[in-house]
């Protein structure tokens, strides 16, 4: 139960702003400071007001008790009654005056015009008492009925009712004016709240403002040490950070740049150096070849007795055989058609030559116009080839496409099976070795790779490279390597 | 938060509210004010006697109390005590017949005597005597030893008509050529002989002339008194203030009266009664007991005597 409710109490206090809290806190003190104080002050204010009332009417009375003495025994009516209007007169909190003989007769009272009759049996006193005073409950208020016998009770009793109105009026003039301070307190707690809100948000909305900046990767913002407190401690220690991670980006982006240079040398070369071996097996290679093949066959013919014209028919043989295979890896290493014919025709060819060796149906549409960069084109035909590999070592597929198109100053390729599918964030070693190399040159070229694939739904290679590439953001010239 | 608010709403209502008084009597409507109700007459018509004040109005009280009480149960009727400030209201009283019988000073008889026939009933024995004396007081720190001394002086007289307390320290101005206003400093009222030794005693007064019957009787009844003030002249002997009735009191009450009266030192009951007035028995008194008083009166101009 109390957890719930503390944390019922904690879902609201925590979800206001720091702005409502302080405010809360401060409204919070002073109004409970308050409170407590006017209650305090009134039960104090109350209670000696009390006191002092039952103290009074018991010496009015006396006192009243002691002159009524000779009018009443010279029957001095009038005396009587001007002494009770004195008494009045004088003493603002009496209410009623008057004076019963022994008989129970009222022989001088302070009302106009009448008189409460049941007053008279509220109260009495004996004659060996010094007083008796009863609380009286009147519509105007209460009342404190005092009454005291006069000369021990043998000519009559003094009556006086104190009424408790100047102490409720003192009672609500106290209470208006504690409220009045309490909302005075609370508009300047306000006022002092708002402006310590501002002071200790201040530097937290800078840093909120630096965090946000550093996060979208700018780390230029420093927040100024606005005072020498905790909060100040933060933005130093906020400022420190920044530097060191500005610091270890600048790292960072030197060491990709350097990487990706590195890389690019690396397929460059890589390509070059295929496309020496590629030429030199169809040039030097090949034309050896053919050379052997048509010596042998005019062998076989000049020579029709030869004993050895089989054993030049298997030379033969094996001869055109090696040509094939030094023509297919001829177009494996660098097709020629790539160079000459471009990207559309290359990969045509592909398709042909890998939808014969691996009897799976592929549907190519190839939208280009033109012809790309060369370096586009080596990177396309290269992330093909690999996807293509892929499928037909790992999906099972039964049947794949592939589209190339231009679209605006990008160039979009989908290579697309139905096979088994995988996991594509799982690392799977040499695959995933294929998949961070195709990345690798879209990366290179500008553009973005993106493998979508599920268990039994087949896969999805979107590749996305731009023709006119953004200029990269690292300087390699610039740049120093510590 | 709204909930907090309430919360602490709620607190100071109840703050604001008075706290509960801790037993209330009961529950009056203050201007719910019907007329008094007439009082109850006496069953019997009561006895009305009056007490001149020769001592103070609650002296009165404390004194004739068990008198009256007595007279009550003797008579079998209610005796109502009826007092006055001065000596002349109560002259009035008798003149008209609202009373029935007074206890009035020696000068005060005199005057009702003279003048519209007021009757003695009896007078009071006291130490054997039917006379008593005006006292001239001072405190007693001070160095007067007579009269003359006080001089300039503040002095207290008691009634207007009073015999011991006016009309004899007048005559005793007038013997050293004066009259009060000259003679005096200041010179006040305090309407009964006990209140007179009060003032004396209390040194507002420089000195005051009591009937020294009063005195006796205070001195007997406070001694530490007599350490406050002491008596530097005695005049001659007076005829005692008596008891008398009205001109319209009937012969039968009269009476009745004075055989209860005369008999009463015989009653082992009256004891108290008789003690309490400072009264030995009541005797049968003659009016030329009060010729001396006369011719001292006749001295003094009435116009001085009026107040």
């Amino acid at each position: 139960m109390i957890q719930k409710v503390s944390h019922r109490a904690w879902a609201i206090i925590g979800a206001v702003s720091v702005r409502t809290k302080i405010l809360g806190i401060v409204l919070g003190f002073i109004i409970l400071l308050g409170v407590g104080v006017m209650v305090q002050a009134r039960y104090a204010l109350s209670s000696t007001m009390t006191a002092q009332l039952e103290e009074q009417s018991i010496s009015v009375s006396r006192d009243l008790a002691a002159r009524a003495t000779d009018p009443i025994l010279l029957n001095d009516l009038l005396g009587l009654h001007d002494l009770l209007g004195e008494t009045l007169a004088n003493n603002p909190n009496v209410r009623y005056a008057f004076i019963v003989d022994p008989r129970g007769q009222v022989i001088a009272q302070t009302f106009e015009g009448g008189f409460p009759l049941d007053l008279l049996a509220m109260n009495s006193v004996k004659a060996d008492e010094h007083h008796h005073t009863a609380l009286i409950e009147t519509e105007e208020g209460l009342i404190w009925d005092t009454a005291v016998p006069i000369l021990d009770g043998k000519i009559g009793t003094a009556r006086i009712g104190l009424s408790d109105a100047s102490m409720r009026s003192a009672l609500s003039t106290l209470t208006a004016q504690l409220l009045l301070t309490i909302i005075l307190v609370s508009a300047t707690g306000v006022l002092v709240a708002v402006f310590l809100t501002w002071i200790l948000t201040r530097p937290i909305m800078a840093l909120v403002v630096a965090t946000k900046s550093v996060a979208k990767g700018d780390f230029t913002p420093r927040v100024p040490r606005w005072a020498d407190d905790e909060i100040g401690d933060l933005a130093t220690a906020f400022n420190a950070m920044t530097e060191e991670l500005a610091h270890t980006d600048d790292l960072r982006r030197e060491r990709e740049g350097l990487r990706r240079q590195l890389m690019e040398k690396v397929i460059t070369t890589q390509e070059d150096e295929r496309r020496r071996i590629a030429r030199e097996l169809h040039d030097s290679t090949s034309q050896n070849l053919t050379s052997l093949i048509v010596g042998l066959r005019l062998m076989e013919t000049n020579c029709a007795q030869c004993a050895s014209i089989s054993t030049a028919t298997n030379l033969r043989d094996v001869a055109s055989r090696t040509l094939d295979e030094v023509h297919d890896l001829s177009m494996r290493l660098r097709p020629r058609v790539l160079d000459d014919l471009g990207l559309a025709a290359a990969l045509e060819r592909l398709a042909h030559e890998w939808q014969a060796r691996y009897k799976i149906p592929i549907d190519v549409v190839i939208q280009l116009k033109e012809r790309l960069p060369g370096e586009i084109e080596t990177a396309l035909y290269r992330i093909v080839q690999e996807a293509f590999t892929n499928i037909a070592r790992h999906s099972q597929a039964k049947s794949a496409s592939l589209l190339i198109e231009k679209r605006g100053d990008t160039i979009r390729a989908i290579v697309e099976d139905d096979g088994v599918g995988f996991d594509a964030d799982a690392n799977q070693g040499e695959r995933h070795l294929g998949l961070l190399g195709m990345r690798e040159r879209a990366e290179l070229l500008g553009g973005t790779l993106l493998v979508e694939s599920t268990s039994k739904q087949g896969t999805s290679v979107f590749i996305e490279i731009p023709l006119n590439p953004q200029p990269a953001a690292f300087d390699l010239q610039s740049a120093t390597i510590p | 938060m709204k909930k907090l608010f309430a919360l602490l709403f709620v607190i100071l209502l109840v703050s604001c509210s008075p706290i509960p008084p801790t037993e209330v009597a009961g529950h009056v409507n203050l201007n719910d004010l019907q007329p008094l109700p007439t009082p109850e007459g006496y069953e019997a018509v009561p006895l009305r006697v009056a007490v001149a004040a020769v001592i103070s109005p609650k002296g009165t009280v404390e004194s004739y109390t068990p008198f009256l009480s007595y007279l009550e149960e003797k008579l079998n009727r209610p005796v109502e005590l009826i007092q006055k400030r001065t000596y002349l209201e109560v002259n009035d009283l008798i003149e008209h017949g609202e009373v029935d019988i007074a206890f009035v000073c020696t000068s005060a008889y005199i005057q009702g005597h003279d003048t519209f026939g007021m009757e003695l009933l009896v007078a009071p024995q006291v130490d054997g005597k039917t006379t008593y004396n005006s006292y001239l007081i001072v405190p007693t720190s001070s160095s007067a030893q007579s009269m003359e001394d006080l001089r300039g002086k503040v002095f207290a007289f008691t009634d207007p008509i009073s015999l011991s307390g006016r009309v004899y320290p007048t005559y005793l101005v007038q013997e050293l050529g004066f009259t009060p206003e000259e003679f005096f400093g200041r010179t006040f009222y305090t309407y009964s002989h006990d209140e007179a030794i009060r003032a004396v005693a209390s040194g507002v007064a420089d000195g005051a002339a009591v009937d020294s019957l009063v005195y006796e009787y205070a001195i007997a009844r406070d001694p530490s008194l007599a350490e406050k003030v002491k008596v530097i002249h005695r005049s001659p002997d007076f005829g005692i203030p008596p008891v008398v009735v009205s001109p319209f009191t009937r012969p039968q009450v009269k009476a009745d009266l004075q055989t209860l009266l005369l008999a009463m030192a015989d009653d082992p009951d009256s004891r108290e009664a008789l003690a309490s007035i400072g009264v030995e028995r009541f005797v049968m008194i003659d009016d030329n007991a009060y010729d001396s008083v006369r011719a001292l009166v006749g001295v003094i101009p009435t116009s001085v005597v009026q107040p």
